[in-house]
């Protein structure tokens, strides 16, 4: 335990070296192969502790304590945390491309289109072409992704929809705190900041994932649970994401269904009608939608349940009939919109 | 580099650089790929993959002549504009000779030691454009979601590439189905084969490559190009195709010119190594050349001799080959005759063509040859003229360029010799027959000598076959082979003929058994004396 932790922390400061020291004007092949050597050994180190809570906690007061030196001793030095750790060969990498004492040498063997070389017996890993192998594999995903694919959302949509499904699953499972996974949706959300939108695709994406298994289910309920607690989150959602989109998870999951159905109903009644543009406005804060875009919501909702159909038209013309019961354009928008449906 | 000259001296001028035209055309061409992505453009980059690599192998050799890279900048400006837009390119980083080239040049403008502000400057802009290529993420959900999951970049875009690979097998494997408007989806497919031209070396690929190649043909669309499969071939020769077996016989089975590079690799293989026949029958069985369907690639010989000649002989009684070699022989002859009647009129291609394809094939049917000379040796009585025209005929298909009638003389003289010699009448063996054959066999200056192969064929076929001794007859092979000097070729003929006899399990009689045993004593006894 007492060797973990000293290479634990050992590591944290060959990251720091690193990241800004001209100590790296020395490194060689050797050198570089070993640093990678123990980031690989802390991400093994993590995969293997990260659910015990106990050695977890006994880490984590580690790396602060180290994080703490660091600090006082680096300006501007990045912290590493526990959860950096399964990701420690790529941190090392960024910070040694970001610094401008590594030598050329070595970073022209990192991207170098030669193969890594066997290891002998008691060598650190050969790390030549890691970069070269990274840019290759980035290229070919470029060249192949402007073709028309069976997926709705996209490869890399369907794969960032699976990570967050795959995470949330495990931290369901570890027992009742649901307030880790609820943090840990809550820092996705701050990490998409300025990419509401794509967000969004991630959490549809998410939503629409199906392994048929309890885990998922529960997962999948949990998320739309806490959609729902983020009533702004949601509209954004409604708003952002394509009709198509919308009507696939309504038609899955009915607590989307429902909240779907409650927020169209919640805009309609925000709606005022604009004589200067002669047609329904909203005018609330948040997401602007159109009554063009609402009609079309409305109607995706209706393809993804024909039952709620019958249910939803009653409402809207029984609100239609307490706003006076016209059949005149811009005086009742329940009946602007059952007309606009039904056309 | 070499140490940098002070910008107050002259530089020194040689030959003109590239041209400034050349590199103005990459730069726009550049600039074009990186503002569209449609299919064209696309197109377009996969046309232009080779010369642009020739370019850039240039631009290499004439950055690396420069002393510094100041001077580079002075002599080329654009060429960093250049260099950064082709690093943007995927097209270009996805094909690792492309890239290395790319990034050779890029480390051509790297100073060790930078002397002014603009070396520095290119220092650095060369340090940020390759930590952005390798570790920058445009996508901002995926980079949140990296961090908070823990899942490393390069496991992410791995996983992307593979869902992606998968989504587009789910495209491939569909079958063909007609939409509204009359086009089928075989569009789609044919766009996924041709962006998979500029990948066809990636192992991540190669699963949808496979796929691809054994699509069943389900309509009148031609699903795979010309490029694709050229770009395949080319790969494969190359050494760089990652493809499973039944991938590979499927890209045989819609290239010909794949299929003809395997067969010319497997036979250069045989050439160097010098293989025994009994290698070189593992060798080729372990190809995957024998798994094929041989009918599929032969589609312009004569359908009549097609089947006849594939049939294995072992495939067929014993007693039914005399016919069926009558057969051959007189349908082969036909054909040879039609040639050489149609020489006259001077429309004859169609004539050559056939007698091409048709003796094409025979030579793909050896074996059927071999039967034929042991035929020949075993007929007795029996007219054994079909048997030595064919023999004749798989030597020397053509009169015009083979001289085949004046051989077929000169075949039919050595092989009465031949017989003579093993007849058992003579003894001690008659020198004049033996001088008689050597000659026909040697080369002389004037006039063309048999085929070694084709006199050793019916020697060996003979002196195994004959009445005599397995002493007597492996004398007078020994004298024959000690005169004309065809050792090796008679140790070749003898092996495989042993192999062909045991794997048909003709080996009834033991007498036949015991000669061949008697003959490769003496073969071997006479490598070792003349060694």
């Amino acid at each position: 335990m007492e060797a973990m932790l000293k290479n634990l922390a050992s590591t944290v400061e060959m990251l720091a070296v690193a990241a800004q020291s001209d100590a790296v004007k020395h490194w060689d092949k050797q050198t570089l192969s070993r640093a990678f050597h123990w980031a690989r050994y802390c991400e093994h180190v993590f995969s293997r502790f990260h659910n015990n809570a106990a050695i977890r906690r006994i880490m984590e007061k580690q790396l602060q304590l180290t994080n703490q030196t660091l600090r006082d001793t680096i300006p501007g030095y990045t912290e590493v945390s526990f959860s950096d750790l399964p990701r420690c060969q790529h941190l090392l990498l960024v910070r040694l491309l970001n610094n401008p004492e590594l030598p050329s040498s070595l970073m022209k063997m990192l991207f170098d289109t030669a193969r890594p070389v066997k290891t002998m017996h008691g060598e650190y890993e050969d790390v030549t072409g890691l970069c070269s192998h990274i840019v290759q594999c980035k290229s070919v995903y470029k060249v192949l992704s402007p073709l028309a694919d069976m997926s709705a959302l996209g490869a890399d949509a369907e794969v960032q929809g699976e990570m967050l499904m795959e995470r949330l699953e495990a931290l369901l499972n570890q027992g009742s705190e649901t307030c880790r996974a609820e943090h840990f949706l809550g820092s996705v959300l701050q990490g998409c900041e300025g990419a509401l939108q794509q967000f969004c695709v991630v959490i549809a994406a998410a939503l629409l994932t199906s392994k048929n298994c309890a885990a998922q289910t529960a997962a999948h309920d949990f998320l739309l649970d806490w959609l729902q607690k983020n009533h702004s989150l949601l509209q954004h959602m409604c708003s952002l994401l394509s009709p198509t989109l919308l009507r696939d998870l309504a038609k899955e999951h009915q607590k989307f269904r429902d909240a779907f159905c409650n927020v169209l109903k919640k805009w309609a009644s925000e709606m005022e009608y604009s004589l200067n543009d002669s047609e329904w406005v909203l005018t609330s804060t948040g997401p602007t939608v159109s009554f063009k875009k609402l009609t079309e919501l409305f109607l995706a909702l209706f393809e993804a349940s024909p039952s709620l159909k019958g249910g939803v038209e009653k409402e809207l013309n029984a609100l239609k009939i307490s706003d006076g019961d016209f059949d005149v354009t811009g005086l009742s928008v329940w009946g602007d919109l059952l007309s606009a449906l039904n056309t | 580099m070499s140490e940098q000259q002070p910008l107050s001296q002259p530089l020194q001028t040689e030959e003109p650089l590239l041209n400034d035209q050349e590199m103005q055309f990459w730069l726009d061409k550049a600039v074009a790929w990186g503002q569209a992505d449609s299919p064209d453009t696309q197109k377009d980059t996969c046309l232009h993959m080779s010369r642009l690599r020739d370019f850039l192998q240039q631009l290499l050799t004439q950055v690396n002549s420069m002393s510094s890279t100041t001077e580079t900048m002075k002599r080329l400006p654009f060429l960093g504009q250049l260099l950064g837009r082709l690093c943007w390119n995927p097209y270009v980083t996805v094909c690792d000779t492309s890239r290395g080239l790319l990034l050779g040049c890029l480390w051509e403008l790297y100073s060790e030691r930078p002397s002014n502000a603009v070396e520095q400057k290119a220092n650095q802009w060369i340090r940020k454009v390759l930590c952005q290529l390798s570790t920058e993420e445009e996508d901002t959900a995926a980079q949140a979601l990296m961090k908070c999951t823990g899942v490393p970049a390069k496991e992410y875009h791995l996983k992307v590439l593979r869902k992606k690979v998968a989504l587009l097998q789910e495209n491939v494997g569909q079958s063909c189905t007609l939409f509204n408007s009359q086009r089928c989806s075989c569009d789609r497919i044919v766009a996924i084969s041709e962006a998979c031209i500029p990948i066809v070396a990636c192992p991540e690929a190669s699963s949808l490559i496979s796929l691809l190649l054994q699509r069943p043909v389900a309509c009148v669309t031609e699903v795979l190009s010309e490029d694709f499969l050229d770009a395949l071939t080319s790969a494969y020769s190359r050494q760089g195709l990652a493809l499973e077996e039944q991938a590979l016989v499927s890209l045989w089975y819609h290239s010909f010119s794949s299929l003809e590079e395997a067969v010319l690799s497997l036979l250069q293989s045989v050439i160097t190594t010098g293989l025994t026949p009994q290698k070189l029958e593992q060798q080729v069985a372990q190809s995957l050349l024998t798994s094929i369907s041989v009918k599929a690639f032969f589609p312009q010989s004569p359908s009549s001799l097609l089947v006849p000649l594939l049939t294995m002989p072992s495939e067929m009684p014993q007693g039914a080959w005399r016919n069926h070699l009558n057969w051959l022989s007189s349908s082969l002859q036909r054909l040879t005759e039609e040639e050489e009647e149609g020489d006259g009129d001077g429309r004859s291609t169609r004539g050559h063509h056939n007698v091409f394809e048709a003796w094409f094939l025979l030579v793909q049917c050896a074996h059927w040859v071999q039967v034929a000379v042991q035929l020949l040796v075993t007929s007795g009585t029996e007219d054994g003229d079909p048997f030595l025209w064919l023999l004749i005929f798989y030597h020397y298909p053509t009169n015009r360029w083979h001289h085949r009638a004046s051989q077929l003389a000169r075949a039919k003289e050595a092989w009465n010799h031949i017989r003579t010699l093993f007849s058992g009448a003579a003894h001690p063996l008659p020198s004049d027959r033996l001088q008689s054959l050597v000659t026909l066999v040697s080369p002389q200056p004037e006039q063309q000598s048999l085929a070694p192969s084709l006199t050793v064929s019916l020697l060996v076929n003979v002196a195994v076959f004959c009445q005599l001794s397995p002493s007597g007859s492996a004398e007078v092979l020994q004298a024959v082979v000690d005169q004309s000097g065809l050792l090796d070729e008679a140790a070749c003929v003898l092996s495989s003929l042993e192999l062909r006899l045991n794997e048909g399990s003709c080996l009834s009689r033991d007498t036949v058994h015991l000669r061949i045993k008697e003959l490769q004593k003496t073969i071997t006894q006479m490598h070792s004396d003349g060694t």
